[in-house]
């Protein structure tokens, strides 16, 4: 009963999926957007006509304005400083704007431009302090905080009066302060287009990749040939122009020169910028989330207002926000990695019945032996990892390594070899086409070819991406074994799309059916998955009536059989079920029956443990992965069997000291090659009654 | 209330008492293939206990206590049952458990009588003896709930009935001077206290003749079995396996324990063991993997084989081992005679030779 719910919750319950988003980079920003959104309910509902047009498009005037030198703090703050002289420079520059028109009386766009010129020289200052000069960047600018400010109070006292006295009246500068398009504020439309270009800038432009680089490691980003000093000067500068671009429409808003222009402003742009999720830390940062920091903080304030709360308590409100944000912020970016992999790998039920026998004198076509003690060995110590080995019509071996590499060891006695083809990704299955060229599957790289000259090509490493899933499963992780169909088509497994090769064991720990069967068709150059959801699927096969796949699947100790063509295309049949050990890869044998390559056998604790997620989950949680209980892969075995199902032999060796492990068999004249993935040794078994003739893929494509 | 609430807290959180930590091999434990190297003296498959009288070695090799003669062994006693435990007393008598339930003191080792025979109260698991102060014997109980051979459902049943028991020859009667230990398994006398090898606590307690129980030598990354006194002062300590995370865990998950108990056979569960690696059946931990045909020693131990050289404080010096990819593992006995170091491996079944001046030399003691 509490089996059947466990099972039950394994099914249905999709809790491998919060690891999966946690792991996207989009929650960084959803937490933020999910904020604004209860702060803007919770406010439309308390406050009559919050949402009104009338209101909105006053929001957005201010939004615009601040959103301006958000944008710029933004800026500073992924580069990995801080700029505190935004609210001085900001009061600067909205002097300098009234200052050029109502006393120099300068043309409008002459006014604009020397705004901006005055808002990048006041944040150039910072950046010739903090880039070139090297000072920390807290202290530069609250310095130039102020100074900024005193020249501001200076200037006022001269000129206040005299701007204040003259009443500009141009259509072009009220159509800045307070114009709109199509009901859309002025400030708004600018703001909408600087940000399109931010966004661009940051996440397609080499300089905005340049910030982030600065950002998330000054020291790497130097060792990688970035101006770091130039670039973080930049930043200053963009900073202090983006400032004086708000104050530009605040000028032209509301035309005043008043002594508490820009006091406390910095508090709240640092506010909207660490509210939108931008981490003080550097490195991490977008245009979103600017927006969204700058949004809720506009919300929160004139929320605020409205509903009639003193200065004093919106202010202190403001900074309990900035405190509570900040604290977020660190535990998060500290604990995120942490929280991500403790909840990632999501074990799921997986039950097996009692295996068939394997002791010796229990019977059964499993019963143990020693015929594979004394296969004798090639390459010893030469090769590392030949997880798959293939034979030419030449007699020639091929095997695959570790270090990238396809090896070619040449016939007759195998003992001289060379690298036949550098891929750079470990080698896996391996087949032959109709013109000789050697197809491979390599784990975390995909499909490659190898033309018989070696040359070295990508025939795919991308499917089409499953509508449903949460992680992006076009890439491929972890193809694994293939074979190829009469008319070309390519079918290969792909074991996991949640885990990197070299994490198979938390695949098997997890044991839940995160595997596919892709088909790439080099005649049309597409890429399409077939089967979804298999446990680990491993070795293929094409069978005999050339319209089906055999296809071993590791963790569910099962064959089964998939109909590509022919009437019964698309159905898929159980071929052998409940092995007792891990199935690897299939080849055909020369009697027109099948190898299947054991590649370790089944223990009654991990059998146990596959039918208590709950406790594989503790686990995965609580012990280091080499202290986990692992599918015992040291020991294995190759069987032969049929179509029907039928176990027809089993050779086994008991020890395992001569060739521990068999992940891959391949029938060659008479002959028994053994590949094992963790080996440093090919094994050569001499087969009993075998064709002497047989060469695997020359009878495939009707050479033989 | 609150000890209780961190308690459940910790349990779901896998934090304090539910953390899983086991102590490296460091320090005097630091490891080295001493004991895997050492010479082979006789294979006996039901090889349970040695003794010395200094010159002459015995041991308890299944339902006989046999005598090392040179290179061949001569039966001096034999018995009806499999003996677990037993030593020679300074009178030239002779202490013999047989299968756990009861102790027979022999007034000398060789001969044909019966002895004195003890088994009260509810002798289970006697699994080792000593003779201690004034003509007593002293005999670890190592539980009460499971007879000898089938120690390791004791400790996955989380056993806590071991206990210390003096037996006093002249007059007949078994004094239990302590109870309620995690697993007895060795005794020796320590001035007035007795040194007592508590397994499942991974520990060395010495005892009081009023029951107090005082750690010795805590925190220990293995199991620890039988003392006995080395010649230079101090003692020889074995072990008998070696503790792993995956264990430390097992014990903690009571669902898994209880169902691999019941639906497992015992030689597959998860639990540390005298051999390992006979059966693919066997659970595999990540670090087992065989890579380019090697295992590594520092794998986490299904069985490790140790001997620990003990000060006469009953703190470590150094140790000798047989590491995860050796073979000489379950070391439940040691003795020294003539300077060297006899050990009985019950895993493989092997009584070994170590020469204490190779030792020394090679570890530089």
């Amino acid at each position: 009963m509490q089996e059947a719910i466990v099972r039950f919750k394994s099914r249905f319950w999709p809790d491998h999926l919060l690891g999966e988003i946690l792991s996207k980079r989009w929650t960084e920003t959803a937490i933020p957007v999910i904020v604004l959104l209860i702060v803007g309910f919770a406010l439309s509902r308390s406050i009559d006509g919050f949402l009104s047009p009338v209101a909105l498009a006053d929001q957005a005037r201010q939004a615009g304005e601040i959103g301006f030198i958000v944008l710029g703090l933004s800026l500073v703050v992924i580069v990995g400083g801080i700029d505190l002289s935004v609210g001085s420079m900001f009061a600067l520059c909205d002097f300098c704007a009234l200052f050029c028109l109502n006393i120099l009386g300068l043309p409008i766009p002459i006014v604009i431009i020397a705004t901006i010129a005055c808002g990048a020289l006041l944040g150039a200052v910072n950046g010739l302090l903090i880039g070139y000069m090297r000072l920390r960047a807290f202290i530069t600018t609250l310095i130039t905080l102020i100074i900024y400010r005193s020249a501001y109070d200076l200037l006022l006292v001269d000129y206040s009066n005299r701007i204040a006295a003259s009443f500009p009246d141009f259509p072009a500068w009220n159509f800045i302060g307070g114009g709109d398009v199509l009901g859309v504020p002025s400030v708004a439309v600018a703001y909408i287009v600087v940000a399109i270009f931010g966004h661009l800038f940051l996440t397609r432009l080499r300089p905005g990749w340049h910030i982030t680089a600065i950002g998330g490691s000054r020291r790497s980003a130097y060792n990688s040939g970035i101006a770091v000093r130039r670039t973080i000067a930049l930043c200053y500068v963009a900073s202090g122009a983006l400032t004086a671009i708000g104050a530009l429409f605040f000028a032209a808003r509301l035309g005043t020169v008043g002594g508490d222009v820009g006091i406390g402003l910095e508090v709240t742009v640092l506010t909207a910028v660490v509210l939108g999720g931008i981490s003080l830390g550097g490195g991490k940062g977008s245009v979103a989330k600017a927006l969204v920091g700058t949004l809720i903080v506009l919300l929160v304030t004139n929320g605020l207002t409205t509903l009639s709360v003193r200065g004093g308590f919106q202010r202190m409100t403001l900074a309990a926000i900035l405190l509570v944000a900040a604290i977020i912020d660190i535990r998060w970016l500290k604990n995120r990695m942490r929280i991500i992999s403790k909840v990632y790998v999501t074990p799921a039920y997986n039950f097996l019945p009692p295996p068939p026998p394997t002791e010796i004198g229990a019977g059964g076509p499993f019963e143990q032996n020693d015929k594979l003690r004394d296969v004798s060995l090639i390459g010893l110590g030469r090769i590392e990892a030949p997880e798959d080995v293939i034979l030419d019509r030449h007699d020639n071996l091929y095997a695959g390594s570790r270090h990238g590499d396809i090896i070619r060891f040449f016939a007759p006695d195998y003992e001289k070899m060379e690298v036949f083809a550098h891929i750079g990704g470990q080698p896996l299955g391996m087949a032959f086409d109709k013109h000789d060229n050697l197809y491979c599957c390599i784990g975390g790289m995909g499909l490659y070819r190898i033309s018989p000259d070696r040359k070295v090509e990508k025939a795919t490493d991308e499917t089409n991406r499953s509508l449903l899933s949460v992680n992006d499963d076009s890439r491929l992780r972890l193809a694994d074994d293939l074979d190829i169909a009469p008319d070309g088509r390519i079918f290969f497994s792909e074991a996991t799309t949640r885990y990197e090769m070299h994490e198979w064991p938390v695949e098997g720990h997890e044991a839940r059916g995160n595997g596919r069967i892709v088909c790439y068709d080099p005649n049309k150059g597409t890429t399409r998955t077939v089967l979804r959801g298999l446990k680990f699927p491993n070795g293929i096969c094409v069978a005999s009536d050339g319209q089906s796949i055999l296809f071993a699947e590791t963790f569910r100790c099962s064959v089964s059989r998939y109909w590509f063509d022919g009437p019964k295309a698309g159905k898929v049949e159980m071929v052998l079920d409940n092995l007792p050990g891990y199935p690897d890869n299939i080849n055909l044998a020369s009697d027109g029956n099948y190898w299947l390559a054991i590649v370790g056998m089944r223990c009654p604790a991990l059998d146990l443990a596959w039918r208590m997620p709950g406790f594989r989950n503790r686990m995965a949680k609580r012990l280091p992965l080499d202290e986990w209980l692992f599918p015992n892969i040291n020991t294995g075995c190759v069987v032969k069997f049929n179509e029907k199902g039928e176990i027809l032999e089993s050779f086994w060796d008991l020890h395992g000291a001569n060739h521990p492990m068999i992940t891959s068999m391949r029938e060659h004249r008479g002959h028994l090659y053994l590949g094992g993935i963790a080996n440093n040794r090919i094994g050569r078994y001499k087969l009993a009654n075998a064709d002497p003739d047989f060469v695997q893929y020359d009878k495939r494509w009707g050479r033989a | 209330m609150i000890a209780a609430l961190r308690r459940a807290v910790d349990g779901l959180l896998g934090r304090g008492e539910s953390s899983i930590t086991v102590p490296p091999f460091d320090g005097a434990l630091q490891p080295n293939q001493l004991l895997e190297h050492a010479e082979l003296v006789a294979e006996l498959p039901d090889g349970e206990d040695i003794a010395t009288d200094g010159a002459q070695i015995y041991v308890a090799d299944g339902a006989a206590i046999r005598r090392l003669d040179g290179a061949t062994l001569i039966d001096v006693r034999r018995f009806d049952r499999m003996i677990t435990a037993f030593c020679l007393l300074p009178n030239g008598g002779l202490a013999v458990a047989l299968e756990g339930a009861e102790v027979r003191v022999f007034a000398s080792i060789e001969g044909a009588d019966d002895g004195k025979s003890f088994t009260g109260p509810s002798m289970t698991a006697v699994n080792a003896l000593a003779a201690g102060s004034s003509g007593a014997v002293l005999a670890t109980d190592g539980s009460q709930a499971e007879p000898y051979a089938r120690w390791a459902h004791d400790l996955m049943n989380r056993g806590a009935s071991g206990r210390l028991l003096s037996l006093d020859v002249e007059n007949g009667g078994v004094n239990v001077v302590a109870s309620g230990l995690r697993y007895a398994f060795g005794a020796i006398p320590f001035d007035d206290e007795v040194l007592v090898s508590e397994s499942w606590r991974h520990r060395i307690v010495a005892i009081a003749p009023s029951g107090f129980v005082r750690p010795v030598f805590t925190d220990l990354p293995v199991y620890p079995s039988r003392i006995s006194k080395a010649a230079g002062g101090g003692y020889w300590l074995t072990c008998f396996t070696g503790r792993t995370q995956l264990v430390e865990f097992v014990l903690r998950e009571n669902a898994y324990r209880k169902r691999m108990m019941a639906e497992i056979a015992p030689e597959h569960w998860i639990v540390p063991r005298l051999r390992s690696g006979k059966s693919f059946k066997e659970p595999m931990q990540g670090a087992h993997l065989k890579t380019m045909g090697v295992v590594k020693p520092w794998a986490p131990p299904r069985s490790y084989g140790l001997v620990i050289r003990l000060s006469e404080a009953g703190l470590p010096q150094y140790s000798v081992h047989s590491r995860v990819d050796g073979e000489n593992h379950g070391i439940v006995a040691a003795v020294e005679a003539d300077d060297n170091l006899y050990v009985m491996a019950k895993g493989p079944g092997r009584l070994l030779r170590l020469p204490l001046a190779k030792v020394r030399e090679e570890l530089g003691q």
